[in-house]
């Protein structure tokens, strides 16, 4: 709802002149949801199906619980506001609102949960208000969302939540961090387990900046993988908060 | 019977819900709505309808002469698979009401309809170390916020319109045996919070927080011997040792583990500016461990507000040896003897004595008996401490892995428990839910490790009357008298509520939700709500009517300790539900 909120305000009024004008083009894959999540993500906004988004994810899901996505909107580098993606065909289907800010490429991987096979989404909002579409299939055996957790099997998972491991990784002109948050990122859809998941994320540099955005829903995979892509050096810290309240707070290098 | 004195806020009620209707915006509790409460007949803010805890409504729409039409307007269910255990009293707020349910739960619900607003389940570890059931026993509403405690000792505060975490604060560790199962509460800007873990040698404390932010201000332990802080731009400051200094009253390093866990919360009395609150058993139960008073364990502590200064106190069982924890509710009352006002307060204590306290000070004014056996004790002496009955303790074990075992009445499980007592302005009685049980007690050789029990005694519960062991007394805490009794076949669990109406209600394990008259003790109305009453109902106004709500669900203590007791109770089913009852406009113009 609040997307909605936002939306409206920032960008209704300059598009409306011009939203009629807008063909979205042909909606890459088959699905059956998408004038549902257009209203109710993208509040009926303008919109174009663009393959400049780049959606990658393996054809088949091997481990339904931990799907490796990639969300790639680096062809709008400097333009984008935010970046919704979800899953069509799951029970919760959000995944993630993410806002690269200062230094931060529009640029994110993620491990997220499947329930069955989908299409998968990601709408990059521009400056000039529009939703750029990115979408792809992905095929699976299914069950990742009712799947028990695995890190609750595992006795003392209690005293390592919010645990961060992670790394800097050096490319051409960014570097490339990576981490895994330890949480078993419950989704409330497991029998006598209530909702546990991180619902907010944000990257900070050294010096306090806030460089990334990031509200996450249970659709994302227990024992959270993120990749960001950032440009220029530096200390950045990692700063978490759950749905109970936790409140992790992690210095990568 | 008319009743031309209603008319005035019954159309003020009107016009109230009229401006809600239209969608004015609603009030944030405030700290003068929590000192006023229950002034306002429309809400209920506080645990214990006022900040005294008194339990009495001053509503009497409702009443003796027409309480039989009191009929169901709607139910909720706790739902799924943790009906079990519900010992909440609900709040109401602007036309919602909020509640703990067992496994720390929240929930706001209309109250005109039942429909649920929103629920917070919070997400429990797996080594949780409650003694006696998941149960909660209920919020403390503030500014926008709702704020409770969970079975891992934590402080959390809820949005009151979506439910949602506005911040979250760990108490205290639970892997030493630390829960929060009272409800907190606000006083002039302050949470204020105990915690549960006496029976896992933890050291007993209270808490104050800034409701805002979850900023801690001060915390008071309750053992001789550990230091108390305020803080100050997120510094400790020390605020002296409880008790002056360690080693007064416990023998060597038993201190450290010394429980003494005010774990049934407090209460307040603006006119003294005190908070009142009890504490719970000294660690480990065998008392041969530790020779002495062991301060401050079953005792009445009256804080200052302000930085958790300990003003005075009132041990009723030094040396405790029976867990004749001293948490149950001080309860502020005025009476007037020879002319003059005494600013009194009163308990029913576990250990089966009722005391008067003089609530200024915490001299003892009077205390006796209010069940029919007392073994342990044969009396009490002029400044409220036990005579002690030495043949009742139970004996050390020495080389032996068990001591003596002896007969002690009463049970562990006290004379009167948690279940909070009401009081009735209008007949100056006390309505207390009390017990006859007794128990077979010995000790045993135990030693301190972090987290686990740590009682070094062995017990059985037996009941001392064939037809009933619950027992509803009428108190008059001037004379000592017993004014009515009402037995029950179950141990009595709830709590109870007294209104102007000259009526007293109560719940049974049995299901029953009964009221009955004041005065008399005549039973005028029951409602079987399907599952064991272990609840404290409230009462209040909507609309121009007067409600009842109570929380049902069969739980708590008495099935996981119940010994012999459990025969009595082990048929009795599991069904978590919140019950609310109204009598209807149209009649009660017809009584």
């Amino acid at each position: 709802m609040s997307w909605r909120i936002l939306w409206l305000l920032a960008c209704w009024l300059p598009l409306a002149a011009h939203a009629a004008s807008i063909d979205p083009g042909k909606d890459p894959v088959p699905s059956v949801m998408w004038a549902f999540y257009h209203k109710q993500m993208l509040g009926d906004a303008p919109f174009v199906f663009d393959d400049r988004v780049k959606l990658l994810a393996p054809p088949f899901a091997e481990d339904a619980r931990q799907v490796p996505l990639e969300i790639d909107a680096r062809a709008f580098k400097g333009e984008v506001v935010k970046i919704l993606a979800w899953a069509e065909l799951n029970p919760l289907p959000k995944i993630v609102d993410f806002q690269p800010l200062d230094r931060v490429l529009p640029w994110l991987s993620i491990r997220i949960r499947i329930e069955q096979a989908t299409p998968l989404r990601a709408a990059v909002l521009t400056r000039d208000g529009l939703w750029h579409v990115g979408s792809t299939l992905i095929d699976a055996a299914g069950g990742g969302c009712t799947a028990p957790s695995v890190v609750r099997t595992q006795p003392g998972w209690e005293d390592h939540i919010g645990e961060v491991l992670g790394a800097r990784y050096p490319r051409n002109d960014f570097s490339r961090l990576r981490v895994q948050v330890a949480h078993p990122m419950d989704n409330g859809m497991v029998s006598g387990v209530p909702e546990f998941f991180i619902n907010h994320a944000e990257l900070r540099s050294a010096d306090d900046q806030l460089l990334a955005r990031l509200e996450l829903f249970p659709a994302v995979s227990e024992n959270p993988n993120l990749a960001f892509d950032i440009e220029g050096a530096g200390q950045t810290r990692l700063i978490i908060r759950d749905n109970s309240g936790n409140e992790f707070d992690a210095s990568i290098p | 019977m008319t009743q031309p004195a209603r008319r005035q806020p019954f159309v003020l009620s009107l016009l109230l819900s009229a401006m809600l209707l239209s969608g004015q915006a609603l009030a944030a509790v405030s700290d003068q709505d929590i000192l006023q409460d229950p002034k306002n007949p429309e809400q209920i803010v506080t645990n214990g309808l006022g900040v005294q805890g008194q339990r009495y409504s001053p509503l009497d729409i409702l009443n003796v002469d027409n309480v039989k039409e009191l009929r169901p307007a709607w139910a909720f269910s706790f739902g799924g698979e943790k009906q079990r255990g519900q010992q909440a009293q609900p709040m109401i707020k602007d036309g919602v009401m909020y509640m703990t349910g067992s496994y720390s739960r929240v929930f706001a619900v209309d109250a005109r309809t039942g429909k649920k607003l929103w629920q917070y389940d919070a997400r429990l570890p797996d080594d949780i170390r409650p003694c006696c059931d998941v149960i909660n026993r209920g919020v403390a509403l503030y500014g926008d916020l709702v704020f409770f405690g969970t079975l891992d000792a934590k402080l959390v505060a809820l949005n009151k319109d979506t439910g949602k975490v506005v911040w979250s604060k760990q108490v205290a560790d639970h892997k030493e045996g630390y829960s929060i199962s009272a409800a907190p509460l606000v006083i002039n800007g302050k949470l204020i919070t105990g915690v549960a873990g006496g029976e896992f040698g933890v050291v007993g404390k209270i808490s104050a927080y800034d409701p805002k932010n979850g900023d801690l201000l001060w915390v008071r332990p309750t053992v001789e011997g550990h230091m108390g802080y305020v803080y100050k731009d997120g510094k400790a400051i020390e605020n002296g040792i409880s008790g002056g200094e360690a080693g007064k009253t416990w023998p060597g390093d038993l201190w450290k583990t010394g429980g003494a866990a005010p774990w049934l919360g407090g209460y307040y009395d603006p006119e003294t500016n005190l908070l009142l609150f009890g504490t719970g058993n000294p660690a480990p139960w065998n008392s041969h461990l530790r020779p002495g008073d062991n301060l401050y364990s079953s005792s009445r502590l009256a804080l200052n507000p302000d930085d958790g200064t300990i003003k005075w106190h009132f041990q009723s069982t030094p040396h405790d040896g029976w867990d004749y924890d001293g948490v149950n509710e001080l309860v502020s009352f005025n009476y007037t003897e020879g002319g003059k006002e005494i600013k009194a307060a009163a308990t029913a204590d576990r250990n089966g004595f009722f005391y008067v306290l003089d609530r200024t000070n915490g001299k003892f004014i009077r205390g006796f008996p209010f069940v029919d056996k007392i073994t342990w004790a044969t009396g009490l002496d002029k400044d409220g401490r036990p005579i002690y009955n030495e043949a009742s303790r139970p004996g050390a074990p020495g080389s032996d892995p068990k001591g003596s075992s002896v007969f002690v009445a009463p049970a562990f499980l006290g004379a009167k428990n948690w279940m909070p007592m009401a009081y009735n302005r209008d007949t100056g009685l006390f309505y207390v839910p009390s017990n006859e049980w007794g128990m077979d007690i010995w000790n045993e050789g135990i030693a301190y490790k972090k987290g686990a029990a740590f009682l070094g005694a062995g017990f059985t519960i037996k009941p001392l009357n064939e037809d009933y062991i619950g027992v509803l007394r009428a108190i008059d805490p001037i004379t000592g008298k017993e004014v009515w009794r009402h037995k029950n076949y179950a141990p009595l669990w709830g709590g109870v509520l007294t209104t102007k109406g000259n009526l007293v209600f109560t719940g049974t394990p049995e299901g029953f939700l009964q009221a009955f008259n004041a005065k008399t003790g005549e039973k005028v109305w029951e409602f079987q709500t399907g599952s064991g009453v272990l609840g404290s109902p409230v009462t209040w106004e909507m609309d121009g009517e007067q409600y009842v709500s109570v929380l049902s669900g069969w739980g708590g203590a008495v099935p996981l300790w119940g010994g012999e007791v459990a025969k009595r109770i082990k048929d009795f089913n599991q069904g978590g539900m919140l019950w609310t009852f109204k009598l209807p406009k149209d009649l009660v113009a017809k009584h």
